[in-house]
């Protein structure tokens, strides 16, 4: 079974961070022999001084195939690793979605597009998780990362927000790829200009310093553009991807 | 607010950026100097250059900038 797993609130200003959480969870999930985990995606919230998010207001979000028969146990550790794991004041929720279980998806990803432009309450996060049958739970302090945790499943189901973790590992600065060549050893799906063009497997890019990849229209994507007074396509840079 | 150099003091008495979220030059020499910066997560990095506000684990985002956490203590 697809599983999504939202986290959020894992952090304070001196000590962890919700993405490092994240991918521990992973590695817990893949040493366990559980399931197959798939790309970590960050989900911009709201920024607004009423909400007391550490700096970024972020949360985190990925995918898994599942043995069914291990869900119980994933939900039970997951929130134990938060209990453990979360820096002190921080406040860890835990959202985990079954995707067949999910009959309206339509109302989760509507709640995580609402928590960029409005402020959220616990009371309403459990209220739609208990409705639509999703897992959701905290695991220290106010507990407010729950608010988070849902929204991040719902923006991951989107499939057009956030950006994946982690950085590519092609060639050098500099270097030219083709778009094959990328797809052949890397995670990314497809290659797309920023203005949405999709490029072919034939053409080919400069590498910018740091390749970081957005999710869009469902696809791991590596975004490029035309720098001004240069030839071709170049990777964007981090600038680029702010919005993402 | 209060106009600071760099800075300005918000309603709430942070210390509010007043670069927005576009000046990157200025983030970069004011992290340059600073004794607090500290490069926050990967994900979280967004200028080019590595040491800048932008990218320090204590700067707290707001719509428009961002408010330094190290500085509201001192």
């Amino acid at each position: 079974m697809k599983i999504y797993v939202g986290i959020d609130d894992t952090d304070s200003i001196d000590q962890g961070a919700t993405g490092e959480s994240a991918n521990q969870l992973i590695k817990l999930i893949e040493e366990r022999r559980w399931g197959r985990c798939q790309g970590l995606t960050r989900h911009q919230l709201l920024l607004d001084p009423a909400i007391p998010y550490t700096s970024h207001n972020s949360s985190m979000c990925f995918t898994a195939d599942l043995e069914a028969v291990y869900l119980p146990s994933l939900i039970k550790e997951a929130g134990r690793f938060l209990e453990q794991n979360s820096a002190p004041g921080s406040d860890p929720g835990l959202c985990v979605a079954v995707e067949e279980h999910l009959e309206r998806a339509e109302e989760l990803i509507a709640y995580g597009y609402e928590t960029k432009v409005r402020i959220m309450t616990k009371a309403e996060a459990y209220g739609l998780a208990g409705k639509l049958g999703v897992h959701l739970s905290e695991h220290g302090g106010t507990g407010i990362g729950v608010i988070g945790a849902l929204a991040g499943v719902g923006l991951r189901m989107t499939n057009n927000d956030g950006r994946f973790q982690g950085k590519l590992k092609l060639k050098g600065p500099g270097a030219t790829m083709s778009v094959a060549e990328i797809k052949s050893c890397s995670p990314v799906e497809r290659v797309q200009s920023l203005a949405g063009r999709i490029l072919g497997d034939d053409e080919e890019l400069r590498l910018g310093k740091k390749l970081k990849t957005v999710l869009l229209n469902g696809k791991r994507t590596l975004l490029v553009y035309r720098p001004e007074g240069e030839p071709g396509w170049e990777t964007c840079t981090n600038r680029h991807l702010e919005d993402y | 607010m209060e106009n600071t150099g760099f800075w300005i003091k918000n309603e709430a008495g942070q210390v509010q950026f007043k670069g927005g979220k576009n000046d990157w030059s200025e983030a970069a020499e004011i992290a340059g100097s600073c004794p607090h910066f500290l490069e926050d997560y990967e994900g979280e990095i967004v200028a080019e250059e590595a040491r800048s506000c932008y990218n320090c684990r204590f700067r707290r985002w707001t719509a428009a900038s961002f408010v330094c956490l190290k500085a509201l203590k001192e």
